[in-house]
């Protein structure tokens, strides 16, 4: 009843900040949930347990939630299944079973079963790679007067940026590491944060 | 709010309405609205005839719903779209959220002459696109409203800025549009409420704008019909971001918001949605449209419904459409068309050409909430000096932001480290995009397509439309300008933008049925009544006889309360 209550009251014209809090806390209320996926249905356990492993990797629990905790492997699924066309879902899973080739050539283990430092020599190839596939998609484009959304995208920045949107749309990623507010409490185009003392960014 | 009276009339054969009302309004968009609010509280019994379905704010505005409840977290049910909105999702507010309140591809095509790409966005629902549009207000100077005679293009426009300027204000008053004023020759203040904030990075780069370029270039931010006070029963903007998603607060000015509730309250309203105006029909000796003819969607039936005065307001398009499917012996090409000029001239704005930049610099401030507002910069060529490439002229639309998370795609960290450092807002960036005039041109035209038909059967249109030199040289100078701009302000790997967007899609198509004063070479009078047919106006942007560089919703609403005023006017006196 609370909603329907704040979203008469709403309606009605009153103002957010001069809101009731429970009406507030009813109005962020979750609705029209997503239905829990059951089993992955592209992604066998193998493959699935590959995906969750580097990303996790690629953004691991710390004091806040990591890949595993937000379900990054069950989207990725989700998404090869109904999303991308096949084209694309076909490029995602061959550059996963090269991960394992390579993985095996290097280190004579799958992916999920190397060590720590050894999945981490991995990732730091594929990143190398992935820089030198932009730099000549790049090239290509200029010297062919294209454009560079015409290159198709590869596996790892395929997997990348899957686990980086499913990480920072799911609740506990926009809400605990962007501070996201789906009604800000207030808004300041200019506000003062607390600098930075980490490293500076990384390329 | 609205009386459905979907599903009467019976199946398939044509039954008229015994209710004769005073008005009626075809559409309830932005004009629609504005109309249905004007006659009804002037005492017209007013019924409005809208396409699509109705839309229950409480149900469909879905602005605080979170990506996490969201399948396809925000990216959109891509196959879906694919199938079924292929050319509506190329805009960005047609997502995950909003692509329910666009058309169906499949139910509502078109065609287009090979090589002339057009992009026609459209929504059909009670509030039509006001529901989504972008919400920048801003109003005429004489500088347009003397283009054309300057020019020697086209036809002269028969009002000037002292006609218009009282009902500005007028629907300023009511609407609420914040911003600056600045008191600029070509782009005339609104009455305002008080302006959003600039960003820190929006700061640097107004100041170095001031510096530079010796007052010719002003930065302001960008003037918008969204609320920054409680106003007229509407609460103050919550900074939530996504108004194209609606908005329960009714903080910006869309016809759900503003006008239907006011026409709602004067009891005179009738709102019949599901109800797809077919065709006009004309009385030949009365000169007049005798009857409204209309299929409801879901039944089929085919009704008709008459007024002493027809209002079209089903956007420039869909009005013209409409007139075209309703021939006659007398007018064979297209009822009120007299003149050959309906469907002529369409016009568009010339967008997607600008740059981006880091602008560095306080990197110890980041925006709080989500301001749904960008900046602007008022049209600065051949203002004051003349450009040597081209007529007229663009204002940049643009905003900053810092960057967030999506920057780590593609670099190849990974780690604790690599995920602090992305959860942090990343450098200040501002970009800038040119909204450019686009010229009226007699070749650039759309035609009745009896070949292809809609979901009801009903001829859908061909489109000949293509930028002209005129506007090709302004893309290239936006590009410079915008560059130019940023490098002052410190601006650091300035990306040079241009998309080469086919016209229609910065969705301010206008000018089909332009306004002008001899009968011979337009379709409108100076009160948007056409020449041929005495109760008729179209008060939709079809009435545009140039195109200025700003976004044209604002004189909309005008020119719809000033030819309501005209036509109850008349009305009165017995002249209709």
């Amino acid at each position: 009843m609370d909603r329907r209550e704040a979203l008469r009251l709403l309606a009605a014209g009153a103002s957010i900040p001069l809101f009731p809090g429970h009406l507030l806390a009813a109005l962020r209320e979750a609705r029209a949930m997503v239905s829990q996926q059951s089993a992955p249905r592209t992604l066998n356990p193998h493959q699935f347990a590959t995906v969750r492993t580097m990303a996790e990797l690629i953004l691991p629990k710390t004091d806040t939630p990591g890949a595993t905790d937000v379900a990054t492997a069950e989207f990725i699924d989700l998404m090869l299944t109904e999303w991308y066309d096949p084209v694309e879902r076909d490029r995602f899973l061959s550059g996963l079973a090269a991960v394992d080739t390579r993985t095996q050539s290097l280190f004579s283990a799958d992916f999920t079963a190397a060590s720590l430092a050894q999945q981490s020599e991995i990732l730091i190839e594929l990143g190398e790679k992935m820089t030198e596939e932009a730099q000549r998609a790049r090239d290509r484009a200029f010297a062919g007067n294209g454009t560079l959304a015409e290159s198709p995208e590869g596996f790892y920045p395929m997997l990348r940026r899957l686990t980086l949107t499913s990480y920072y749309t799911s609740e506990q990623g926009a809400t605990d590491e962007l501070h996201f507010q789906i009604i800000p409490d207030r808004h300041d185009e200019c506000a003062a944060i607390e600098p930075e003392k980490e490293a500076p960014e990384p390329r | 709010m609205c009386r459905d009276r979907t599903g009467e009339g019976g199946t398939g054969t044509a039954v008229s309405e015994e209710t004769t009302y005073d008005a009626i309004v075809v559409g309830s968009g932005i004009t629609g609205g504005w109309a249905a609010k004007e006659l009804t509280e002037k005492g017209l019994k007013t019924l409005v005839l809208e396409a699509g379905r109705p839309i229950v704010p409480e149900q469909d505005y879905v602005e605080h719903v979170p990506t996490w409840e969201m399948k396809f977290r925000g990216l959109g049910d891509r196959r879906r779209l694919q199938e079924d909105q292929p050319i509506q999702s190329t805009c960005y507010a047609c997502d995950e959220w909003s692509s329910k309140f666009f058309v169906s591809d499949k139910d509502h095509p078109y065609t287009t002459e090979p090589g002339k790409p057009y992009r026609w966005i459209r929504g059909r629902q009670v509030g039509g696109r006001s529901i989504m549009w972008g919400r920048q207000s801003y109003r005429w100077s004489d500088l347009d409203f003397e283009a054309n005679l300057r020019d020697g293009i086209a036809v002269d426009w028969p009002i000037r800025y002292a006609d218009i300027a009282p009902w500005y204000d007028y629907v300023e008053e009511f609407a609420g549009i914040c911003g600056e004023a600045l008191g600029l020759p070509q782009l005339p203040d609104s009455k305002f409420l008080p302006p959003m904030e600039l960003n820190c990075a929006e700061k640097v780069v107004r100041e170095a704008i001031a510096r530079h370029f010796g007052g010719e270039r002003i930065l302001t931010i960008g003037r918008a019909a969204i609320l920054t006070q409680d106003h007229l029963g509407r609460a103050a903007c919550h900074y939530c971001g996504p108004c194209e998603r609606g908005c329960i607060t009714r903080s910006y000015f869309s016809s759900l918001n503003a006008t239907l509730p006011a026409a709602e309250k004067t009891g005179r309203l009738t709102l019949r949605p599901f109800s797809i105006v077919h065709s006009l029909r004309f009385d030949s000796n009365m000169r007049t449209i005798a009857g409204v003819r209309v299929i409801d969607a879901n039944s089929r039936a085919a009704i008709e419904f008459r007024a002493k005065v027809v209002f079209l307001c089903a956007s420039t398009l869909e009005s013209v459409r409409i007139l075209l499917n309703s021939s006659t012996t007398e007018f064979p090409n297209g009822l009120a068309n007299s003149s050959g000029e309906l469907g002529r001239n369409v016009m568009d704005h010339i967008m997607s050409s600008g740059a981006e930049a880091v602008i560095p610099g306080n990197e110890d401030r980041v925006e709080l909430g989500r301001r749904p507002n960008g900046v602007y910069v008022p049209r600065f060529r051949n203002v004051k000096t003349k450009s040597p490439d081209f007529l007229r002229g663009y204002g940049c639309q643009g905003s900053g932001y810092r960057q967030g998370w999506e920057r780590g795609i593609l670099q190849t960290g990974f780690g604790a480290s690599f995920k602090k450092s992305i959860s942090r807002p990343g450098p200040w960036r501002v970009g800038l995009y040119g909204f450019g005039e686009c010229l009226p041109d007699r070749t650039n035209y759309v035609e009745l397509d009896k070949n292809t038909v809609d979901a009801w059967g009903i001829p859908t249109l061909k489109m000949h439309c293509a930028w002209g030199k005129n506007e090709e040289a302004m893309r290239k100078d936006m590009q410079i300008t915008a560059a130019e701009m940023l490098a002052a302000a410190g601006g650091r790997d300035i990306e040079i933008v241009m998309d080469e967007d086919p016209p229609g899609f910065a969705i301010h198509e206008m000018g089909a049925a332009r306004m002008g004063r001899d009968p011979k070479t337009s379709v409108l009078n100076a009160h948007n009544r056409a020449h041929d047919v005495k109760n008729l106006f179209i008060t939709d942007g079809g009435a545009m006889a140039s195109s200025s560089c700003v976004n044209p919703s604002l004189t909309y609403m005008a020119l719809t309360a000033r030819a309501c005023d005209y036509a109850v006017r008349q009305m009165k006196r017995g002249e209709l």
